[in-house]
């Protein structure tokens, strides 16, 4: 039908048709997938969700006299710093750190995490750095503090191992007491039910086989530009699919990278769960190129097409017992019934935030400002999911 | 007019049917909002109170002679709108559906005079949006 060449030379002529993936599912409605198909030539897509596996690359740069950094904190929330001398990673749920904060602003603080760190550098707000070096003899100081912010250090990226979630799980909690969990307070006997991915505008829904997203793929990254890298940690393609190929639970995930000096702070929020902790809520968004008439049929999917399932969370366990699926259309009619009882629902992903980011990557698209990418390397699409189970002989012979 | 505000009552008086009385002696409908009242102790009770605005007054007057405390500046639920990110999360705990999302555009609305002051959207919120006014 049409190639990514033919695609990005119609955008940098600023001639190149680009549809939100709402705009193509109401077209679709109106004139049929092969007609849409014909006029669109890139579909854009958006989430702004929390995202808390996400973390930041910096690197400092070095002092004088130099330091080999192997304890860091910003704003007394650790980094990892178990590489190269000035090199931190700093992830989005890490927790603050007490013994590194003056007592008087302790209680403040406990609310904030790496998510708020990365956030604030994003916004170019200074941050307090202290670290703590190993003496050799290549790196001869002990100890260094100071303030940083976004323009006076290196590098300054996100690296996040798992983001993009292709649909996830409806929370509630059947016991009898409030449960805090990732998906925010859960009351108790299905007090509310909570789900966190948008439906039918999420970007992976939109294309369930990832045929058209893989490693290199261009996206838009927290209001910057950012790749995809690799296949997400717990990317599990396998699971199980309706005839539409959409999965009724969590499935692939991608690893995202992107310069977070290009990044915008109204699209990197940090964020705090009550009694569960920090994270980071994220807009990304993805470009379909329209090849061919397929990607339209995917791309029309709609919110009752996608399910997902119901879990409790008043069971610890790894394998949670199950309400059942309920479909996307229901979720976001603010009402699901559970064993006939009518229960609220809330979404966790801001589909306000979500529509915005699949409208602002495709004002850049039409302006000729982003052009589309061929993936370097597909993601695999056939990983299965291990889980953390003690090996051998359980049996305790003493 | 309507007014809302913040009764507090002394021990002694916990046992007065105010309600009762604000409507029939001035004609004043008394919307109870929040109320925490148990037998000989201070009690709170915010309400809703709305008539014509001279009788209102007259009322108020009144509960001030009978040594109830009233407090015109109730705490109010405030949304910091540069701080939202519309997510919805406290619309699942609000018991009154103040907090909701328009079904179309998925923006969060807040209707003042549907919220009861319960304050569970507080903690809820995860960017801390949301605070009360005192």
């Amino acid at each position: 039908m049409r190639s990514i060449a033919e695609i990005n030379d119609k955008i940098l002529r600023q001639q190149a048709v680009v549809w939100t993936v709402e705009e193509l599912k109401a077209k679709v409605q109106e004139i049929g997938i092969t007609q849409a198909a014909k006029q669109v030539d890139v579909i854009t897509t958006g989430t702004f969700e929390p995202m808390e596996s996400s973390g930041a690359i910096l690197n400092i740069g070095h002092t004088d006299p130099p330091i080999k950094i192997r304890q860091c904190w910003l704003d007394g929330v650790p980094a990892y710093s178990g590489f190269g001398a000035v090199d931190l990673y700093l992830g989005a749920t890490q927790m603050v750190d007490y013994a590194g904060v003056g007592d008087s602003e302790g209680q403040d603080l406990r609310d904030r995490g790496g998510g708020h760190v990365i956030a604030d550098l994003v916004a170019g707000k200074p941050v307090h750095l202290r670290a703590i070096g190993q003496v050799t003899d290549c790196y001869s100081r002990a100890s260094f503090e100071t303030t940083i912010s976004c323009d006076t250090i290196n590098q300054f990226y996100l690296f996040n191992p798992r983001n993009l979630y292709q649909n996830f799980i409806v929370g509630v909690n059947g016991g009898d007491r409030p449960l805090f969990t990732y998906l925010g307070p859960l009351q108790p006997q299905l007090g509310n039910a909570v789900y966190s991915n948008p439906g039918a505008i999420s970007p992976l829904m939109n294309d369930p086989d990832l045929q058209l997203v893989g490693i290199g793929t261009r996206i838009f990254l927290g209001g910057g530009i950012g790749y995809v890298a690799w296949e997400g940690t717990q990317h599990f393609p396998l699971q199980k699919r309706l005839p539409n190929h959409t999965p009724i639970g969590p499935a692939a995930t991608l690893a995202l990278i992107g310069d977070a000096k290009q990044m915008q702070s109204r699209w990197v929020r940090g964020c705090y769960f009550k009694n569960y902790g920090s994270s980071l809520m994220l807009g990304v968004g993805v470009p379909f190129p329209v090849l061919q008439e397929e990607v339209v049929a995917h791309c029309a999917v709609q919110d009752q097409d996608l399910v997902a399932p119901v879990m409790d969370f008043s069971i610890p366990r790894r394998v949670r017992p199950t309400f059942g699926l309920v479909t996307y259309a229901q979720l976001k009619s603010g009402k699901i019934a559970i064993d006939g009882k009518a229960v609220r629902v809330a979404p966790l992903a801001s589909i306000y935030l979500s529509r915005q980011v699949a409208q602002e990557l495709k004002q850049w698209i039409e302006a000729g400002q982003f052009t589309l990418t061929e993936p370097v390397a597909a993601i695999p699409m056939d990983r299965s999911f291990v889980a953390q189970d003690r090996r051998g002989t359980q049996i305790n012979l003493e | 007019m309507k007014k809302r505000v913040t009764l507090t009552f002394p021990k002694r008086s916990v046992h007065m049917p105010v309600t009762y009385r604000l409507a029939k002696d001035f004609n004043v409908a008394a919307n109870i909002i929040r109320a925490q009242v148990t037998p000989n102790q201070i009690g709170t009770l915010v309400v809703e109170l709305s008539g014509d605005i001279d009788q209102l007054d007259a009322a108020l007057d009144w509960m001030r002679s009978q040594d109830i405390g009233i407090s015109l500046a109730s705490r109010e639920i405030v949304i910091d709108d540069d701080l939202c990110v519309h997510c919805g999360l406290c619309t699942g705990v609000c018991p009154t559906t103040a907090l909701n999302l328009d079904p179309q555009t998925f923006k969060l609305n807040f209707t003042r005079s549907r919220c009861v002051v319960c304050e569970q959207c507080i903690p809820t919120c995860p960017v801390q949006a949301i605070s009360t006014n005192l």
